[in-house]
């Protein structure tokens, strides 16, 4: 049953009849609350304890005796025809409320009914697609690399302009004793100058 | 005379020494990219579904230009020793050709590094993993990457999702839609497993009982090695860098002062 201020939260008509309501009838809950499902009275001689469910051994047991899934029932909407309990998924991001009652199974008569829950709120789940992906601000590492990089690559290219040039623009005649400049093993005789003589 | 001898001997010798440093670091860079190539931790599925693979291009490129350097290491050594300025001309050029190339390798393993953030892998994950009716085959190919490589991820690291087990609950995703959430709150290889690979206690599991199933996230596990990768890759190609700009600075001067 959604929460609304304006709307009937009983299960039972004036006689203490139980009201068997669909999920159609009530749209999804909104009108009045619907019934889900209906189950046998189970045996009470010695029943698992819920407390147990946090022990593998004998959680097992305590699934089979108290476990219902609301919503487990995906297509009972989509046969047109169908008009028996349906038990279709809930709306996303609705708050619910349940409760169990004790319906004599000869006429209908609401025996016992327990009290209405505490309201649940289902998830609104997102889309993948609703996931961002951007990557936010570079991080430091990668500018530091580029910046350095980039420069130095800058300054081979003009050492290199720097040195051809000069070896263009160099001064005929022997080389300076104090300079730094390397001889090379040619053979005697003497190769063509660059520049006029 | 001997002033200008001593000089010029030292400068070859330091050059010398910075070619063999070069030769010997370009030998590592290609062993070093050779081995993330070779994708030890089995990541690149993921990388390539999210068409994010720039950090593999930047150590394929760096294989390539590792055996570069150390061949021009060589040459540049034979150059300087006979003072050739021919030989010592093709060197520089080649050099800074080979320079431009490892530029881009770091950059582009830098660059791509800042894309692979918890989201991309966990937008990825959600769409591709075990999903029912692949397009294409690129899709299928795509599709059975991304799920086997998070199926090894998940049972060999103990965890489940990208930061946890909830992304699979906060998020519709292909295999919520062809799993119900009540059986499946979270894949099976989430579960903690025994040594035949089957759930300790599979109720446990679609529970969440602390201690049969994985309760904290992937991203470590995938992150980490793509980290090594980007930055050994980034940062190695860097010094590299860094002693090539000396020693071609060095060469530059001692061939512009060899006399014909």
């Amino acid at each position: 049953m959604k929460e609304s201020g304006a709307m009937s939260s009983l299960v039972t008509d004036g006689s203490s009849k139980a009201l068997d309501s669909t999920f159609q009838q009530t749209h999804g809950g909104q009108l009045r609350p619907y019934k889900a499902a209906a189950f046998h009275v189970p045996s009470c001689a010695s029943p698992p304890r819920l407390v147990d469910a946090g022990d593998v051994s004998k959680v097992s047991d305590v699934l089979k005796q108290y476990l219902f899934r609301v919503g487990d029932d995906g297509t009972c909407l989509y046969d047109p025809n169908f008009l028996d309990v349906c038990n279709p998924p809930l709306a996303p991001g609705t708050t619910y409320r349940f409760k169990y009652v004790l319906v004599e199974s000869t006429e209908g008569i609401v025996k016992d009914q327990t009290l209405w829950s505490d309201p649940i709120k289902t998830r609104r789940v997102k889309l993948p697609l609703q996931v961002d992906t951007w990557p936010g601000r570079r991080s430091g590492a990668m500018i530091v690399i580029t910046s350095i990089l980039s420069v130095l690559l800058f300054l081979l290219l003009a050492g290199m302009l720097a040195a051809v040039s000069s070896a263009v623009m160099r001064p005929e005649g022997p080389s300076a004793e104090t300079r730094c400049t390397p001889q090379t093993a040619q053979p005697s005789d003497p190769r063509p100058q660059l520049g006029s003589e | 005379m001997a002033k200008s001898e001593d000089c010029i001997h030292i400068l070859q010798g330091l050059l010398v020494f910075g070619n063999v440093v070069i030769g010997m670091c370009g030998i590592a860079l290609t062993a070093e990219c050779i081995y993330f190539v070779s994708d030890p931790h089995g990541l690149y599925p993921l990388l390539e579904a999210t068409e994010n693979d720039g950090i593999y291009a930047a150590a394929w490129i760096g294989i390539f230009v590792g055996f570069a350097l150390f061949a021009l290491s060589i040459l540049g050594i034979i150059g300087i020793i006979k003072s050739d300025r021919t030989l010592l001309l093709v060197y520089i050029i080649l050099m800074l050709i080979t320079f431009a190339f490892e530029m881009a390798s770091c950059i582009t393993a830098a660059t791509h590094r800042d894309f692979l953030t918890p989201n991309l892998f966990l937008k990825q994950m959600l769409e591709r993993y075990q999903k029912a009716e692949p397009a294409n085959n690129n899709d299928k190919w795509m599709t059975e990457g991304v799920t086997k490589t998070w199926d090894k991820l998940m049972l060999q690291n103990h965890c489940c999702g990208v930061l946890g087990p909830s992304d699979w609950q906060e998020y519709t995703s292909a295999f919520r839609s062809t799993h119900n959430d009540a059986d499946f709150p979270w894949p099976r290889k989430c579960c903690a497993m025994d040594a035949q690979g089957l759930p300790v206690n599979l109720d446990g599991c679609k529970l969440g009982v602390p201690g049969y199933y994985n309760s904290n996230g992937c991203y470590d596990a995938i992150s980490g090695p793509v980290n090594t990768h980007a930055w050994g890759v980034a940062w190695f190609g860097f010094a590299i860098l860094c002693w090539t700009f000396c020693v071609l600075l060095g060469t530059m001067f001692y061939w512009s002062g060899i006399e014909y």
